[in-house]
């Protein structure tokens, strides 16, 4: 499959990026930017919608439990699986709802 | 009065100070300040952020934003992209603002030659793989024999106990998705990082109803292997109950926000 870019499907991943990635600069010449990364925030909120929570859907610790495991792959280079066990407990908590999954 | 400072989109390398036209944020004149090898693409404006509650016109900078870097990289070649919004200014009314951001290159030189060296010749690719939660759960009740019996159970129980018999299917269903998830999870970035010369793990995000979102990564990828790639996500697409969003080329973004050392042969 090919990559794509310019379609509307596509506007989050560029916002996601130019908002939130990219060279940061640490100098003191920069102008302070308070209420950009607010906005930033608030854009995308909207723009993932309000839509109900999948019954079954991916919430808070889930996602840390994935980055959990991707973090933990780079470590060990050997470990091609995390211990299900742990995963499982990362992942318990499963009623709970995220409002802020972006 | 002067402008006092300057929008930057982005870093390249090059030694000419060259006009890309009006094609900035607002309708501004882009061009570049060189300094010591690199060259920063900017535009001037007054010192203060660009600020707006109204999305659309956020939206618009933002692309904008994205168009400057491509032309750029057109001109100049790879590009290191800058965060939207970062402005340099001039404290120093004796200090013009083209001056702070030549001693900015010149100090950072370093840095952004450590950069260029990771990104020169590669992309950035979004790559989020779905899930289809219905097929899923369907799978599993049919498959799954103590999810099944429960279900069976459930036919001949009073409503009350049908009832709790329901509950506690719903939470073998749930438990069992997240199961399946991990190994999942584990397989599909093992096979895409098998493509990428470096990958990030980003946040998954809320989808839609029909799909929940599995795998949210940021890949870089050297060009001659984006075809790869895309086969590789050509065949999670195909696999039935998941989906493949594949987004870019994008400007390295995500892989240059922490100052770096080069891709080892050991992370490739």
């Amino acid at each position: 499959m090919n990559p794509t870019r310019d379609t509307h499907a596509t506007l989050v991943d560029l916002l996601d990026r130019v908002l939130d990635k990219g060279l940061v600069l640490d100098a003191d010449l920069i102008i302070h930017v308070a209420g950009i990364p607010l906005l930033g925030v608030k854009l995308r909120a909207a723009l993932a919608g309000m839509e109900t929570m999948l019954k079954y859907g991916i919430w808070q610790d889930w996602d840390e439990a994935q980055r959990a495991i991707a973090t933990e792959e780079y470590r060990q280079k050997k470990m091609a699986m995390a211990p299900e066990g742990e995963v499982a407990a990362l992942c318990h908590k499963s009623d709970r709802t995220v409002t802020t999954v972006l | 009065m002067e402008n006092r400072a300057r929008y930057i989109y982005g870093v390249a390398a090059g030694v000419k100070a060259v006009s890309l036209g009006p094609i900035g944020i607002e309708g501004n004149e882009v061009y570049t300040i060189p300094c010591g090898g690199f060259c920063a693409v900017v535009h001037s404006c007054p010192a203060e952020p660009y600020q707006s509650g109204d999305e659309e016109t956020v939206k618009k900078w933002v692309k904008t934003h994205q168009g400057v870097l491509d032309e750029a990289e057109k001109a100049l070649g790879t590009v290191i992209p800058m965060s939207f919004d970062t402005i340099l200014h001039s404290r120093d009314d004796a200090v013009s603002p083209d001056r702070v951001v030549e001693d900015w290159l010149k100090g950072d030189h370093d840095r952004f030659q450590a950069v260029m060296e990771r990104i020169n010749g590669r992309d950035e690719y979004g790559v989020q793989v779905f899930y289809a939660p219905a097929l899923v759960v369907k799978q599993i009740s049919d498959e799954n024999q103590e999810i099944r019996k429960l279900r069976e159970g459930m036919a001949s129980k009073s409503p009350g106990m049908a009832y709790l018999y329901k509950q506690k299917m719903e939470r073998a269903v749930k438990a069992e998705i997240e199961r399946l998830a991990g190994d999942w999870f584990r397989d599909f970035h093992r096979r895409i990082k098998g493509h990428c010369d470096d990958i990030v793990v980003e946040k998954t995000k809320k989808a839609d109803r029909d799909r929940v979102m599995l795998v949210n990564l940021s890949c870089l990828v050297a060009r001659e292997k984006v075809s790869n790639l895309g086969e590789g996500l050509e065949k999670i697409n195909n696999t039935e109950g998941f989906s493949v969003h594949f987004s870019g080329p994008w400007p390295p973004y995500s892989f240059v926000v922490k100052p770096v050392a080069p891709i080892t042969e050991e992370a490739k």
